[in-house]
């Protein structure tokens, strides 16, 4: 992004370590890049991945602190790489998904309550805003929201 | 919409619906499974927008130079952010109308199945760029430098002479590339190197 050159006076909770490592699979890469701007002025380091599999494996050979899935990906299934993710790392998972699809026994049960069951920290509903991703990390986690407004 | 439908090709399904008045199981299924396909696809574009003009507006303060600059780039920024906003919120609305299959599961696969059917039909042109991995923020400068050279066509011996160290190391390195890449062989590993815009030494 060589056309922004913005500064944050707001110091947020990611801050309060030095980098905190962030992997963003999700099959749109421009969604994954997104965050990755966002993130690079509040010193964190974002990895991304375009395939379940691929993030899986980045995921396996480096260490993260958080992991943001997108539940529906070519191949296998963000559900899937959430649980798959969960049974092997108490890492805190972000699910992020826009395609909610309720079933008409429980419409209250929505994919993003699905992927909670199976073991995401917490999720996030696109199209989100910088607060929203922010405090959703902060939230993952279990700092305290530094934005001051999570919702918007 | 329907009804208009039905009378311009009078086909036989439609003339069915327009008895009954309105359009069968099927065809509300298939047109809500369309929706969510294309919802899905806005979603990732809507998504990055969102971000890139929430952050920009919150930071329009800075692009200061005159005072007229400065309102004209406000009125701009808050226009690209009220759209975006407008936008979303339809997207929200769109994505809410949809009413799944019983089970979750079931919607689950099917969702994947509408989703795959979507990106295989070529109506999903138009996507980013098709990235595996962000290769700068995995390896270490001396990874990308053998990385920058083995996607040249370096052998290692090659590479090793060009980066004046052992042949070893540079197949140690080389092989950590691949671990953290996910690489299966040379050819994968080029084709991700590749892939990426910018590996520099």
């Amino acid at each position: 992004m060589p056309a922004l050159h913005l500064h944050d006076t707001r110091p947020i909770a990611c801050l309060a370590k030095t980098a905190t490592r962030i992997l963003v699979i999700d099959d749109d890469a421009c969604v994954g890049t997104a965050i990755q701007a966002i993130l690079a002025r509040r010193q964190c380091e974002t990895a991304l991945a375009s395939r379940a599999h691929a993030g899986i494996h980045i995921f396996q050979a480096s260490e993260f602190d958080v992991v943001i899935v997108d539940l529906f990906m070519p191949g296998m299934n963000g559900l899937e790489t959430i649980t798959r993710i969960r049974s092997e790392s108490a890492v805190s998972i972000i699910a992020m998904s826009g395609f909610r699809l309720r079933n008409s026994l429980d419409p209250d049960q929505d994919f993003l309550g699905m992927a909670i069951l199976r073991g995401a920290t917490t999720s996030l509903r696109k199209p989100f805003s910088p607060p929203q991703l922010i405090a959703a990390i902060d939230r993952s986690l279990g700092l305290p929201s530094s934005t001051g407004e999570s919702t918007q | 919409m329907t009804q208009q439908e039905g009378r311009a090709d009078g086909g036989g399904q439609q003339a069915q619906e327009l008895e009954i008045g309105r359009p069968s199981p099927e065809r509300t299924r298939a047109a809500n499974e369309v929706g969510s396909a294309i919802a899905h696809q806005l979603n990732g574009p809507l998504t990055a927008l969102r971000l890139y003009v929430g952050e920009i507006r919150q930071n329009s303060g800075r692009f200061r130079e005159t005072a007229e600059a400065q309102d004209n780039m406000q009125q701009m920024v808050e226009g690209a952010f009220q759209e975006t906003e407008r936008v979303c919120a339809m997207m929200r609305l769109i994505a809410d109308s949809f009413e799944g299959p019983l089970y979750p599961e079931t919607a689950a696969a099917l969702g994947r199945d509408v989703i795959n059917w979507w990106s295989r039909s070529g109506a999903a042109n138009g996507r980013g760029p098709e990235r595996t991995v962000s290769i700068q923020a995995l390896l270490t400068p001396r990874e990308r430098e053998v990385l920058a050279h083995v996607s040249q066509g370096c052998s290692n011996k090659q590479g090793a002479v060009r980066m004046q160290i052992g042949p070893r190391t540079f197949e140690s390195h080389r092989a950590r590339v691949m671990r953290k890449l996910g690489a299966r062989n040379g050819a994968d590993l080029v084709r991700m190197a590749l892939g990426e815009n910018s590996v520099t030494p």
